[in-house]
């Protein structure tokens, strides 16, 4: 039964995956990119995590999708769609998805795969409020402050546009 | 593989979603009948009365209507998203209601059974409540789009717009009553509520009735409801997103906004109003079934909607950017920080 | 000074939604007050008051007599010149003179109902009386002669008027009319 949800899920966020890049229309490709990741919060759930789950479609599809959208609607979609992006080599960039393919199937084998089983009776939830704050502190505090940067710096542009 | 105990809770389930989505989908006729009743009483008329006694029929006879209305699709409109937005719209608005709990587990009489009063108690009720209902706004967004139409896109705009910017206060309202009930589970978080009004979180004094406001601007923007109802401003857009819609696609909007409506006033009452907890801890209070105090409260608050859409006005844009980003989230951080120390 | 304390009490007030609560308490205490609509061709109607000027009525005397002896003043008077008067001579007792009307017709859709006709008779035959329903399917009601005019209308002369009663709404071939229930105890203000 799992296994069966697994591939459904699986394989439509591989296709969905392969839309958001084939397609022509960036507003489509937007639809597509939401149902991938909605497709990868269910397989989330599967793994016994709905917080991550909740988190992915709270943040991803909820809020960035919504952002991405606001601004490929203003976009002058039939010349969005006419335009080969990047505007660079063909070649050139086979190679770069072809290095980067390459890192990521090694990164994938080269982890040790399976041995680090969840602890599934504890509520999930607490468990992970409780390691962000003691063992993951400090990159939860790094990441906080990169945040907060990101979001000084679209404040000063703001004003440094109003002037 | 399936033993007879699983089987009956599987069809326990199935029976179960099946009645909450009919109930659910049945929902917007009488609350339509109800929004025009109010609005004729508060602009004292009488609102619909020539389809059945009091005009309760009028709905059935909009439906109808509705049906037999000629499905439109503009010329070079995005014929498939045009299509899928309004049920993009329509599903997270019932998805909503599976983490919703509606009270304790009951026995059925005669089967002697128990069964809870729930699809599905979520550890992270919710965040999924507001992950899920955050959805709804892709069906107006996408509809706009879709529409290829420049009032219809407008409206599509400001609405993503306002959604970013009253989400944020949202999820901040619900972190207060996390933080207040120390719990994610919509059930835990009714049960924490128990005892009287004086447990409530709307008086968890001095920062519930904070919370309460915050989280009651924020969702009226979230639902577009007036005084937020900016993506459908008939003054300045036509009717904003649902411009080029006619007929049931239409229909499919409107249904969505009602159990938008009906899912904040349950959201209202399960953090704020203690759920299917009696005002009072006496026996008589305790004596009647929680469901009717669950659906009095709700009621109430639908009411309570229907009131304030027929008093304010509409917000200016630029005044509704200000509630939001420069009141609503300066304030909900400041809530965060009093509810932490009073937790201490 | 002044100035710093209006701004504080505006901010309380701002805060505590004073003028929101005061909005809503208007409009609840309209939601439960009484609706004035008139649910007229349905199940009621207004009666008119006397000063009221709708359609035309010719009076007669106590004993049957018609007042009007065609003088041609309502005529004359009219400032739309829609009201025709033929005399002729008649002394069998119809009218309360020798002169009587043989012809008295009024043309509806031209009438602007401003009852100089009324003022001008000596006799105070014609009458701008309370039937106001003047609608109908084609041209030929448009214009009211004498026989028709001579008809009681619907609503007595003895009622005062001024209030709502219950009415019927009536279909019939010749068209739609909407019949009041004149007792009294049916009757409520506006």
């Amino acid at each position: 039964m799992e296994k069966f949800f697994f591939l459904m899920f699986a394989i439509t966020a591989l296709c969905s995956g392969l839309a958001v890049v084939t397609l022509r229309n960036p507003v489509h490709s937007a639809v597509s990119l939401m149902l991938c990741l909605v497709q990868v919060a269910a397989l989330f759930v599967l793994l016994r995590s709905p917080f991550v789950a909740v988190a992915q479609v709270f943040i991803y599809v909820g809020a960035v999708m919504v952002l991405f959208l606001f601004v490929v609607l203003i976009l002058d979609i039939k010349k969005a769609a006419i335009e080969t992006f990047p505007p660079v080599k063909r070649r050139f960039v086979g190679g770069v998805i072809a290095v980067l393919g390459i890192e990521l199937l090694a990164f994938i084998f080269a982890s040790p795969f399976g041995t680090a089983p969840a602890d599934a009776a504890e509520t999930t939830t607490e468990s992970i409020g409780k390691l962000l704050f003691t063992k993951y502190l400090f990159p939860f505090e790094v990441v906080s402050i990169i945040l907060l940067a990101a979001l000084v710096a679209a404040v000063i542009m703001a004003k440094e546009r109003q002037r | 593989m399936l033993d007879t105990a699983t089987l009956i809770e599987v069809i326990i389930i199935i029976v179960k979603a099946w009645l909450l989505t009919a109930i659910i989908f049945s929902l917007p006729m009488p609350l339509t009948w109800l929004e025009r009743k109010v609005a004729g009483h508060i602009h004292v008329r009488l609102g619909p009365m020539r389809v059945g006694p009091h005009g309760i029929l009028q709905p059935l006879a909009d439906t109808l209507k509705l049906i037999l209305k000629e499905d439109i699709v503009p010329d070079r409109a995005d014929r498939f998203l045009f299509k899928l937005a309004p049920l993009i719209a329509m599903i997270p608005a019932f998805l909503v209601f599976v983490a919703i709990p509606f009270g304790e587990n009951v026995t059925i009489p005669f089967v002697n059974r128990e069964v809870s009063l729930y699809l599905s108690d979520l550890n992270v009720g919710i965040l999924y409540v507001l992950a899920i209902g955050g959805l709804g706004i892709y069906g107006i967004i996408f509809g706009g789009w879709a529409s290829n139409s420049k009032y219809a896109l407008l409206g599509g705009l400001r609405s993503a717009a306002q959604m970013i910017s009253y989400e944020i206060a949202l999820s901040f309202a619900c972190i207060g009553v996390v933080m207040m009930t120390d719990t994610l589970s919509l059930l835990e978080m009714v049960r924490a509520q128990a005892g009287g009004i004086h447990h409530w979180n709307v008086l968890y004094l001095p920062i519930g009735p904070v919370w309460f406001v915050i989280f009651i601007i924020a969702a009226l923007a979230e639902m577009n409801r007036i005084p937020f109802d900016l993506p459908e401003d008939e003054g300045t857009l036509a009717s904003g997103f649902h411009t080029e819609y006619s007929g049931m696609r239409f229909s499919y909007f409107m249904l969505a906004e009602y159990v938008a409506m009906v899912s904040v006033s349950v959201l209202t009452v399960i953090m704020f109003f203690g759920g299917w907890h009696p005002p009072l801890d006496g026996a008589l209070f305790n004596f009647v079934p929680g469901i009717f105090w669950f659906m009095a409260k709700v009621v109430a608050f639908i009411y309570f909607f229907m009131w304030l859409r027929f008093t304010l006005p509409r917000y200016r844009y630029d005044q509704l950017m200000t509630i939001g980003w420069k009141i609503l989230i300066p304030l909900s951080l400041v809530s965060v920080l009093i509810t932490g120390l009073m937790k201490i | 000074m002044s100035n710093g304390s209006s701004r504080i009490t505006d901010f309380i007030k701002k805060a505590l939604f004073v003028d929101f609560i005061k909005g809503l308490a208007i409009t609840l205490r309209y939601n439960v007050s009484r609706s004035i609509t008139l649910r007229y061709p349905d199940q009621e109607k207004w009666v008119p008051y006397r000063r009221f000027r709708g359609q035309h009525t010719l009076n007669m005397d106590a004993n049957g007599r018609e007042l009007c002896v065609a003088c041609e003043l309502c005529a004359k008077a009219c400032p739309t010149k829609c009201i025709t008067v033929i005399p002729m001579e008649d002394d069998s007792g119809r009218g309360i003179a020798d002169r009587v009307a043989k012809v008295w017709k009024v043309e509806l859709t031209r009438c602007l109902f401003c009852g100089y006709c009324e003022d001008a008779c000596p006799t105070r035959a014609v009458r701008l009386g309370r039937d106001y329903e003047l609608a109908c399917f084609d041209l030929s009601c448009a214009t009211k002669n004498k026989e028709e005019l001579l008809q009681p209308q619907s609503i007595p002369e003895t009622i005062n008027g001024g209030f709502v009663v219950k009415a019927k709404f009536v279909r019939s071939p010749e068209g739609i009319k909407v019949v009041p229930d004149l007792r009294m105890s049916k009757k409520r203000l506006l």
